[in-house]
């Protein structure tokens, strides 16, 4: 979703950004203040907290920041509820993100056991999705606009 | 007691986020499907007490995490397999497995308690996320409600891809048919809590004001009217996700 988002946005981001943190430039704005936000949110370091926040406020504003704490909990919930239950990548999701799973690493991560691989035909099929996903969202993105 | 009376904060706080907490508060606190309102109350301490306990430490620092017994720093009279499950579900989430669910259900915790413990873990996980982000005090838990549980288990669950069995998008109906907004297919993230029906429904009270409604999750060019954009939005979630290990 922070592909096709921000595809959508007209500014395409490094996808490192998610698992590297302010090692790389990702492309999101504000990016190095959100990114600290969470860091030390997820962190318990309350000194920390308070200054990503009072940064975050003075770069997009305090209703951002807010919107941005509610993000930091709600997937503090969601993490765990898909560890916690042991579900696997959505099919169509698995079969689009193989690669972007590989060049991230996140196939190493304890909970990756529960996905089937994606190889062989799916593999073919989730590589033809990765290119009409974008043209689906963008045309869902234009209904929604008229 | 007013739960989540913001006023005095600092920031301005949108009002549907203390309205969807005392709302999870107030469900919390009566009997639920599988636990009375003494222990979902019980779970929710649990949940805070896990974020101190020593025995939680040194098995998350552990290689494995089964390798380490002994007993937890506990805050209720809660079952200690229950207490186990919270402690586990709070501090390291991800190296759980299915043979661990197996066992806890050897031990009497049924799955349809599990689910129902894990929504209210999670709901205060989210809602104490929420308050320490912003520099606010954990808020008072509810006090509990009296009653039985109604140990109502949906007709449509069906084993299936989770440790659990879940309702399907395509079959929830009836007294499920609210379940996932109408939408005969969702992610499985929803379905996952689907055994208990009611820990789904908490979870779509908190992710509609703490996210997006489920509906505008699938369409990356929803923001839901928030004051960052969609892509600030899952960055922030790409982050988490990664900085828990998440692999979903």
């Amino acid at each position: 979703m922070l592909r096709e988002s921000s595809r959508l946005e007209g500014r395409p981001v490094d996808l490192q950004v998610i698992t590297a943190g302010d090692k790389v430039e990702g492309g999101v704005p504000a990016e190095r203040e959100l990114v600290a936000f969470a860091e030390s949110a997820i962190g318990y370091d309350a000194d920390a907290t308070r200054q990503a926040r009072d940064q975050l406020v003075a770069t997009i504003g305090e209703q951002g920041m807010v919107d941005a704490a509610c993000i930091i909990a709600n997937f503090q919930r969601m993490v765990r509820i898909a560890d916690a239950t042991g579900i696997p990548l959505d099919k169509p999701v698995a079969m689009i993100t193989a690669g972007i799973r590989e060049e991230l690493g996140i196939n190493s991560y304890g909970a990756a056991g529960n996905t089937a691989p994606v190889q062989g035909f799916s593999r073919l099929l989730g590589k033809f999705l990765n290119r009409i996903v974008p043209l689906i969202f963008r045309r869902m993105a234009k209904k929604q606009a008229n | 007691m007013n739960h989540f009376d913001y006023t005095a904060v600092e920031y301005d706080i949108r009002p549907d986020l203390p309205e969807a907490y005392r709302k999870v508060w107030e469900k919390i606190a009566l009997p639920g499907n599988w636990w009375s309102g003494a222990d979902r109350v019980a779970i929710a301490a649990e949940t805070r007490a896990a974020q101190t306990c020593e025995l939680c430490k040194e098995r998350k620092a552990a290689l494995s995490p089964f390798s380490i017994e002994g007993l937890h720093d506990t805050s209720t009279n809660l079952q200690p397999i229950a207490v186990d499950a919270v402690h586990r579900v709070v501090t390291d989430v991800s190296r759980l497995t299915e043979n661990w669910l197996s066992e806890c259900v050897e031990q009497g915790l049924s799955h349809e308690q599990y689910i129902e413990l894990l929504g209210i873990v999670v709901a205060v996980v989210s809602i104490d996320a929420f308050h320490r982000a912003l520099g606010i005090d954990p808020e008072l838990l509810p006090e509990p409600e009296s009653g039985e549980p109604s140990r109502y288990r949906p007709a449509t669950a069906k084993e299936g891809d989770a440790w659990v069995a879940t309702i399907a998008a395509s079959v929830a109906d009836g007294d499920e048919a609210d379940l996932y907004d109408g939408m005969r297919q969702t992610g499985n993230v929803l379905l996952a809590m689907s055994l208990v029906p009611d820990s789904v429904r908490l979870l779509h009270t908190l992710s509609a004001v703490q996210y997006l409604k489920a509906r505008d999750v699938m369409n990356p060019s929803r923001n839901g009217g928030r004051h960052i954009s969609r892509a600030q939005m899952e960055l922030l979630a790409g982050r988490i996700s990664a900085l828990s290990d998440c692999f979903y």
